[in-house]
């Protein structure tokens, strides 16, 4: 029960930080070290979105729009825009006086470029992003017409500098994307230029003396350093060596104590455009998880709120739906979806089993399995202890995995040799963007990773995905997904666990590090950390 | 000379064998490069994946890509590592320096004290010092690294505040010349002691034993016969005598450290070829992976060879033909 005291405790203290201290005058100066773990493979942010890239990249490439705390859009490189009253064209005035790091003008050549090109082509979420612009005109060099083969409302979310970033044209054209020096050493328009990477020790980022935001960023220095060992990370961020630390980088244990420490601070701000999903992804296409009353029951023998307060330290909400709450924002998400307890419900499990005729042999057990875990860490296994308990309780037999990241993805994604996984997917800031990829029937991309491994395929659910997409009016919209999520609380091809809650531990001499709605994946230009 | 010369021709075939066998073993785990660099993407398609295979040079039959990194490697060419857009070479010389930092640091303090600590031990037999060190050795030699590690963190870092937690540099300072030489080596101190704790528990008990042997000798009772006295017993004949096995266990242990240090480079953040190794394993970096191991074949290589070399000035009997 000290959890839930935990929680609420939490949760008085978000409230207390998230209100920024007017009177404190900005301190200009001084390095912010922080953590990116694990190291980058590159920092081509065109070209991937691994996680560790976007603690990196967004500091030096910017996007068109950031986006602020309550995921209202926020001029960066574009000064403003304008939708037609078809939703087929969409008009940016970009902003004048931006430079390259290397001294060139930043213009609506390198929009087009960058879209039609860049993220259009190589990245591995823009050909879905921007998957109905099929031209870009450039009137003059601050105005980017974007030309929409359907109305796209969903493409005005992902225009941060994380998800679709701005890349240099004089640079990129003409060579190879896939090869380029950019990966090592980037040259973007934001408030940090690239100086310097040591391998398996640090990034170098210094202040970029000609931004465009007037006496912005307030740093001189970013420096990105990377500690492989959980303890050690925490052991920096007290003794000062560090002073910012995201998506888990200090595990949740340490972060509670932290947390009640003075001079370190919790939140769990700044990643609502990503919407971390725990889940279950079943193989439907093979016993026992193809008929869909066993994937109800496991649903329903999970207890959400237990897996919440136990393992992940009171950090998380339970799913009640395909879709996270976090979309109630922008009408999207239903309430009162069947089948998603908070509490588990085992009697209810137990009737749904029994009911499909599903029954218990001599040992009890009405079905044998093996679930496969994220090897993202020790939480997840915990997790997969806690349900092989859980599960036995109606009467599935479970045996857990555990591998190695490429032997897994291999196992799920390509050779489909398995019966239900635990993972997690980034819901982002719209349904077509972060849930499409794991339901539809066009999302089952053998080799692909993180897209439709259940092998789900309903047409009926197809066509309503593919009207959501298109779809400008808000309320129809919200119709439409509103059928999307009944659909998938009956057939259940993937069981929501729940939204995840990232942990960010900052020292609390570091301040205004957390103005956009891409918190560690922002630009930290307003960031300053007091002497 | 034309002993040194003899033994590094014949160490040819041998570390040829190892890379050839080494290639093979590394086959035999799941995925590949591509695998983990797409799913750190978040998503690719398949024919990203394809390509970037044909790139690699993946989608070549095995033993087309094992001549094309023979060949690569008889002409010192140890191949690109597409994780880290960079020619393999240029990644392990980079690592190079602060993995022999931490190594000859290493090596150094636990050998010295070591033998200084087996001599004690040995000279004040069944007295409190030899119980004292003996206790000690056992503590060090059974203590996980990791938790050794940790718990100097938390003294020496944490409660102190002598030493930084991780890292090889300062880096909100990046110190130049000299005040950087003194940094680097205030960041070396947890590291060097922990992994020398170990190893000097070896050396300490493997040291006394030698010691007592030795000491039980004939020519130890002659010299005694001659009226030799006993302090130049002990640290001209005896102590010379000892040393033989503790030199041997240190050449032996010279390869081990390069992948033995992988829990202190993790824990202290140091940026050792060990910690590479590791990193290349679980992305299938595996031209990064046969540079290291055919490095490491090499070292051992040359570290038996001078061991043998030191082996015949401590002991002129032993000749190096």
């Amino acid at each position: 029960m000290n959890f839930r005291i935990w929680a609420a405790a939490a949760l008085c203290a978000f409230g207390l930080t998230a209100v920024p201290a007017p009177s404190q005058a900005q301190e200009a100066g001084g390095t912010l070290v922080y953590i990116v773990q694990p190291e980058p493979p590159s920092l081509a942010s065109f070209l991937s979105t691994s996680g560790p890239i976007g603690l990196v990249a967004p500091k030096i490439y910017e996007g068109l729009f950031d986006y602020d705390n309550d995921l209202k859009i926020v001029p960066a490189l574009a000064e403003s825009y304008e939708v037609s009253a078809d939703g087929k064209t969409v008009t940016f005035t970009l902003r004048q006086g931006v430079t390259w790091h290397d001294g060139a003008p930043f213009t609506s050549a390198d929009v087009a470029f960058s879209v039609m090109e860049v993220l259009k082509q190589v990245h591995p979420r823009g050909p879905n992003s921007f998957r109905e612009v099929t031209s870009i005109d450039t009137p003059d060099e601050h105005t980017a017409v974007f030309n929409l083969a359907n109305p796209a409302p969903y493409m005005l979310r992902a225009l941060s500098s994380y998800e679709s970033p701005m890349v240099p044209k004089h640079l990129l054209e003409g060579t190879d994307l896939r090869n380029s020096d950019l990966a090592t050493s980037p040259v973007g328009t934001g408030p940090y230029k690239f100086v310097e990477w040591k391998k398996g020790q640090y990034i170098r980022l210094d202040k970029n003396e000609a931004y465009w935001q007037d006496g912005m960023p307030y740093l001189d220095r970013l420096v990105g350093r990377f500690i492989p060992d959980a303890s050690t990370r925490t052991a920096a961020m007290e003794n000062g060596e560090v002073m910012y630390g995201a998506y888990g980088a200090i595990p949740n244990i340490d972060a509670v104590r932290l947390r009640d420490t003075d001079g370190f601070s919790v939140t769990t701000d700044g990643y609502s455009m990503i919407n971390p999903m725990a889940l279950i992804e079943f193989n439907t296409t093979k016993p026992p998880f193809d008929n869909p009353a066993v994937r109800k029951a496991v649903s329903l023998a999970i207890d959400r709120e237990f897996l919440i307060e136990n393992i992940w330290f009171g950090y998380g909400k339970p799913a009640t739906s395909a879709l996270s709450s976090n979309f109630a924002a922008v009408g999207l998400y239903k309430e009162g979806m069947p089948n998603y307890p908070k509490n588990a419900d085992v009697a209810g499990a137990i009737a749904l089993l029994d009911a499909a005729g599903i029954m218990p042999d001599a040992n009890g057990v009405r079905a044998t399995a093996t679930l496969d875990l994220i090897p993202y860490g020790e939480d997840w296994r915990r997790a997969g202890e806690y349900m092989k308990q859980a599960l036995a309780e109606i009467g599935i037999a479970i045996e857990l995995r555990y591998e190695d990241v490429p032997t897994w993805l291999k196992r799920i994604y390509a050779d489909y040799d398995f019966d239900f996984n635990v993972n997690y997917f980034y819901q982002l800031s719209d349904p077509v963007l972060g849930v499409h990829r794991h339901y539809g029937t066009d999302q089952i991309r053998q080799g692909t990773h993180f897209v439709n491994s259940s092998r789900y395929s309903n047409p009926e659910l197809d066509a309503l995905l593919a009207a959501g997409a298109q779809e400008a009016d808000a309320t129809k919209r919200a119709e439409i997904y509103g059928q999307v999520q009944e659909i998938l609380a009956e057939d259940m091809p993937v069981a929501n666990l729940f939204e995840m809650q990232f942990l960010t531990v900052y020292n609390d001499k570091l301040k205004e590090h957390a103005t956009s709605a891409m918190g560690a994946y922002g630009s930290f230009d307003r960031a300053w950390v007091e002497q | 000379m034309r002993y040194v010369v003899k033994r590094l021709l014949q160490a040819i075939p041998i570390v040829l064998a190892i890379v050839v066998l080494n290639f093979f073993l590394l086959q035999l785990a799941e995925g590949d490069a591509v695998d983990v660099l797409a799913g750190e993407a978040g998503s690719a398609t398949p024919e990203y994946m394809a390509e970037l295979r044909a790139k690699f040079g993946l989608d070549k039959p095995l033993p087309v890509q094992l001549a094309v990194y023979l060949k690569n490697v008889v002409m010192f060419d140890l191949g690109y590592s597409f994780r880290h857009d960079m020619p393999v070479s240029q990644l392990i010389l980079d690592r190079l320096v602060p993995t022999l930092l931490l190594m000859v640091a290493t090596i150094t303090l636990a050998v010295g004290f070591g033998i200084l600590l087996g001599l004690v031990a040995a000279m004040g037999l069944n007295t409190w010092r030899d119980t004292a060190i003996s206790i000690f050795a056992l503590i060090t030699y059974a203590t996980p690294l990791f938790w050794v590690g940790l718990m100097l963190i938390v003294v020496f870092s944490l409660n102190l505040r002598w030493f930084p937690t991780s890292g090889m540099e300062n880096f909100a300072m990046f110190y130049e010349g000299w005040d950087r030489v003194k940094d680097i080596a205030h960041h070396l101190v947890l590291p060097t002691v922990t992994l020398s704790l170990f190893y000097l528990a070896l050396y300490t008990r493997l040291m006394r034993a030698s010691m007592l042997e030795q000491a039980g000798q004939d020519y130890v009772t002659t010299a005694r016969a001659k009226g030799v006295t006993e302090n130049r017993i002990m640290f001209v004949h005896v102590l010379r005598n000892a040393l033989l096995p503790v030199v041997t266990m240190a050449g032996v242990q010279v390869g081990a450290l390069i992948g033995g240090s992988v829990i202190v480079e993790s824990v202290f953040a140091w940026p050792g070829l060990g910690m590479l190794a590791f990193e290349a394993l679980f992305s299938r970096d595996l031209n990064l992976l046969l540079g290291i191991f055919l490095l490491s074949a090499l070292l051992v290589v040359a570290v038996n060879l001078v061991v043998d070399i030191i082996y015949s000035s401590l002991d002129p009997r032993i000749e190096v033909n």
